[in-house]
């Protein structure tokens, strides 16, 4: 604190230059002469993001703590001075709140997104809608920064919507194809079941917080990311409320699985692939997709999950793990392959912050959205050179396309967590972490197993592609158009990237960079484990893990490498795993068959009620006053007699009335 | 001093005026139309003109200041009519009513 | 007193006979001659109601002017004078809707006593200061009123329009 002080107050600017960014490209790129020049503007903006999103990084690593600047109050509900839950009224503000977590993901979706939009001029220089492309990625940077950036859960939530609804329309930005507009459709509906359950979670956090004794100052706060909430939760742990908040702790859990796709919401990321390589690159990687580890981190560390959440959370972590590491394995379009990765390895974060080590998940989600960024990135270059996205028609590209093929292959490398590279150490602090937990957790167990196995899964289908594409004297297809390079543009992020998946895994031991994984226990008092320390098991489970991913790697080299095709028999043992991958374990049918016969029952249900009992009243009613009015028109003959006789009429009513019901009335009320 | 049956007189009034109606109901020419009126509309004086003889003094006297103004009514009323019968006997050639059911001229 | 019992009964009867044959017979100029002596046989009631002024204002007015006004328009509705009315029917449901009012009329009116009541003449000055008080407004009123009828009517008859 001190000097550095006055830099955090300036945090606002770093989703404010995408938001230009949007509001320029947007508004103007449709008009510019040449699209690319929308390009240009809007990679100038991240790049400006990304500059002060690092300086504010690295003032944070200099001087950890956690900065907040309010300057909005958005609404508030009563008044101060008052009595009840909240004597001094109900406010909801807006603002900043910079503190190591945030510090770290500004890094990684600054520089991400930078290199990404850069790396899109090229990818995306045919495209006609690139305007469009531009103006809504930079609105999804914007957005991804206000969500890191954001001081209290309901600005959190905001945020956390505006990434989902720029994640559809990046998915569907081919909406000409009925394939990409259908995925978007589905991303949009699956996360919505999450967002759905936050919002019913942050409300059980506001009903439970509202009835006790600390955590009504955390709900009067404004739901702020304050530390000191842990104890209102603690405290509550086994009382009346334990069962609530455990109940709101599997919302949350709940909405990150919808966000980052575990399962059983993660049938969307593999169809969210119709978009871009680069949207998937930045949205369906490295950012978006981290959103929900985010989320669990910072409930994780502000709020506190019961014994029985962490259960679920490293449940679902684990399994989710290894269910998607089986289904990349058999896939043969390049995209879908590293989709799945991301699902396997968004569940290691998912685990490691469930096991109670959030520092260590989101080292994980550091690292890796380096490595996976770069593997969609080369996977995007790939595509680019070759047209096509089927690994079987690929092949012998290495030579062709070296920088590409060698940006891969360190990818694959530091995803399959090999020594040196950035993925091993986070992988292996994942792995010792919750190995550490198993003892006063003997249910972590099986979960533990099952990314012990994914980890020699990740090193097999991870390189089954990249010798599929990159190895062999040439491609299978020999249709396929003579690949080459790209420009500067798309060769420099691979560099980068390249370079932060072999480096990242060092920052830790530099004394700065280490504060962000170190300062939040130790200087601003959130309560994580820190990671334990590596003493001879540790030791041995990291053997354990790289002799994993090295027989990964070698049962990828033995079956693919070189050039070679493994086909299986028709008759063999393995065929119907096979099947049964490839369908994705039939979810999406699964999924399809609970829309068809459950929604579609209801929606025959409800068009029935629509069409005969709410239009059967309003058209009865129609009917009643068309036959009213047709009787009426009848007797509207314009014959003055005809007249006559409805006015006597009346007078005998008149008469009737007043000589027998009249004193009728009298006598039973006695008037 | 005469002397008479108030409901003898009152049941010759109602006659009429049953008299006037059934003419207003059935009657399709424009002028016999006039003239049920008319017969209900004396009808009605007579009443006026009943009730003020049989309660004499000053009430008396108003029933019959009301018939008065009443008759001066009726024979306005009469001379409107006409003008409507020649209106419609000029512009439709005919003063049945049942013929110039759009009630305009 | 059976004289007057009698004078007002066949009286009556005269009323209600004349005022049916005004409606019911075919010709229209003798409807007009039924009528005025429907009129007449009025103003002797009045008469014998100790209304005499009335009997005479009906006599002028009705019997005089409003006869004459409807043989002026039968004469200028018809080529020929006498001809016949198109035949109408009796028409049994107004027919009975004008009866029911007749039989709630007088059902209405058994009110008042079925027995002879003495009938009081009035001074006719008392008449002309009733109608001729607060500054005779109620002979504006209706002198207004026959003003309003004239232009309406002259206004409906006036050439030009077709």
């Amino acid at each position: 604190m001190g000097v550095l002080d006055g830099l955090f107050g300036w945090a606002f600017l770093v989703p404010l230059f995408p938001v230009l960014a949007f509001v320029i490209v947007g508004l103007l790129g449709p008009r510019l002469k040449s699209l690319e020049w929308g390009g240009w503007v809007a990679v100038a903006f991240a790049f400006l993001a990304m500059v002060t999103g690092i300086v504010i990084g690295v003032g944070e690593m200099l001087s950890p703590g956690r900065y907040t600047d309010t300057s909005f109050t958005w609404f508030t509900l009563g008044a101060s001075g008052g009595s009840g839950t909240f004597p001094n009224g109900f406010s909801l503000v807006m603002g900043t709140l910079v503190d190591p977590i945030s510090a770290l993901m500004l890094l990684v979706v600054n520089v991400v997104g930078f290199l990404v939009m850069l790396y899109s001029i090229e990818y995306m220089h045919h495209d006609r809608g690139l305007p469009r492309y531009y103006a809504e990625l930079s609105l999804f940077l914007a957005a991804m920064n206000g969500l890191v950036l954001s001081d209290n859960l309901f600005e959190f939530f905001l945020f956390w919507e505006l990434v989902g609804v720029c994640s559809y329309f990046l998915i569907g930005f081919y909406y000409e194809k009925p394939s990409a507009a259908s995925a978007a459709k589905e991303a949009v509906l699956v996360t919505r079941i999450g967002d759905v359950l936050v919002l019913l979670g942050i409300v059980l956090y506001f009903a439970t917080s509202a009835t006790s004794g600390g955590g009504a100052g955390w709900a009067a706060s404004g739901f702020k990311f304050a530390a000191g909430n842990g104890p209102f939760l603690g405290a509550a742990v086994g009382s009346a409320q334990s069962t609530t908040l455990t109940i709101a702790g599997l919302m949350m859990l709940g909405g990150a699985a919808g966000k980052s796709a575990q399962f059983p919401l993660h049938v969307w990321l593999p169809d969210a692939m119709e978009g871009p390589t680069t949207v998937s690159a930045l949205i369906h990687a490295a950012t978006m997709v981290a959103a929900g580890v985010y989320l669990l981190a910072v409930v994780s560390l502000f709020l506190g999950f019961t014994p029985e959440d962490r259960l679920a959370i490293v449940a679902i972590g684990g399994f989710t793990t290894f269910f998607a590491a089986t289904m990349a394995t058999v896939h043969r379009d390049i995209k879908r392959v590293v989709a799945y990765s991301t699902i396997s390895q968004l569940g290691y974060m998912v685990l490691a912050v469930g096991a109670g080590f959030t520092m260590v998940g989101l080292f994980h989600l550091f690292t890796h959205a380096f490595f996976k960024a770069l593997l969609f990135l080369a996977a995007g270059a790939v595509i680019h050179a070759v047209g096509t996205q089927d690994l079987f028609r690929m092949g012998g590209l290495r030579k062709a396309m070296p920088i590409t093929s060698t940006a891969f292959l360190i990818g694959a490398l530091s995803l399959s967590g090999i020594p040196p590279f950035a993925g091993f150490f986070s992988k292996d602090d994942v792995l010792g972490s919750v190995y550490s937990q198993t003892a006063a957790h003997p249910l972590y167990w099986p979960f533990l197993i099952l990314a012990y196995a994914a980890v020699f899964l990740t090193a097999y289908y991870i390189f089954r592609a990249w010798f599929l594409a990159f190895s062999g004297p040439a491609p299978r297809d020999p249709t396929l158009p003579d690949a080459h390079e790209g420009s500067w543009v798309m060769t420099l992020p691979l560099v980068v990237l390249s370079a932060l998946a072999v480096g990242a895994g060092f920052l830790v031991f530099v004394p700065g960079f280490a504060h962000l994984f170190l300062a939040p226990t130790a200087a601003v008092g959130l309560a994580a484990n820190l990671p334990p320390v590596y003493g001879t098991t540790e030791i041995l489970l990291s053997v354990l893990s790289v002799g994993l991913g090295v027989a990964g790697l070698g049962t990828a080299a033995y079956l693919w490498g070189n050039g070679r095709t493994v086909t299986l028999a028709d008759d063999s043992a393995v065929q119907p795993v096979r099947k049964l991958l490839l369908n994705r374990y039939y979810f999406k049918v699964g999924y399809d068959w609970i829309g068809q016969r459950g929604v579609y029952t209801v929606a025959r249900v409800g068009d029935f009620l629509d069409r005969f009992v709410i239009d059967g009243a309003v058209r009865g009613m129609e009917r009643l006053f068309a036959r009213l009015s047709d009787g009426m028109r009848r007797l509207q003959t314009g014959v003055v007699s005809d007249y006559a006789a409805y006015v006597v009429s009346g007078v005998v009513a008149f008469l009737l009335l007043l000589l027998f019901v009249a004193p009728w009335i009298v006598t039973a009320w006695g008037g | 001093m005469t002397s008479l049956v108030p409901l003898d007189l009152l049941a010759l009034s109602a006659a009429l005026l049953g008299i006037g109606l059934f003419g207003i109901l059935t009657r399709r020419n424009f002028i016999l139309l006039l003239i049920s009126i008319e017969i209900a509309m004396n009808a009605a004086i007579l009443n006026f003109v009943i009730f003020g003889a049989l309660s004499g003094g000053p009430g008396g006297v108003s029933g019959s200041a009301i018939a008065v103004v009443l008759v001066g009514l009726a024979a306005t009323e009469v001379a409107v009519g006409l003008a409507i019968v020649l209106a419609l006997n000029r512009l439709r050639g005919s003063i049945n009513v049942a013929e110039s059911a759009t009630l305009r001229l | 007193m059976i004289l007057e019992q009698v004078a007002f009964a066949s009286l009556a009867a005269v009323a209600v006979v004349t005022a049916l044959l005004a409606l019911l017979v075919r010709e229209l100029v003798h409807t007009i001659l039924w009528i005025a002596v429907f009129f007449v046989d009025l103003a002797a009631i009045y008469f014998l109601l100790s209304a005499p002024f009335l009997g005479v204002l009906q006599l002028g007015v009705y019997a005089g002017a409003v006869t004459i006004l409807l043989l002026f328009g039968v004469m200028v509705t018809r080529k020929r004078i006498f001809s016949r009315e198109a035949v109408t029917g009796i028409g049994p449901s107004s027919l009975a809707l004008a009866a029911l009012v007749v039989i709630l009329l007088v059902a209405a009116a058994t009110v008042v006593p079925n027995t002879e009541v003495p009938v009081r003449a009035y001074d006719v000055t008392l008449l002309s200061t009733t109608l001729f008080n607060q500054d005779g407004s109620w002979l504006l009123l209706l002198g207004l009123t026959m003003l309003g009828a004239l232009a309406g009517a002259i206004y409906l008859v006036r050439e030009g329009r077709e």
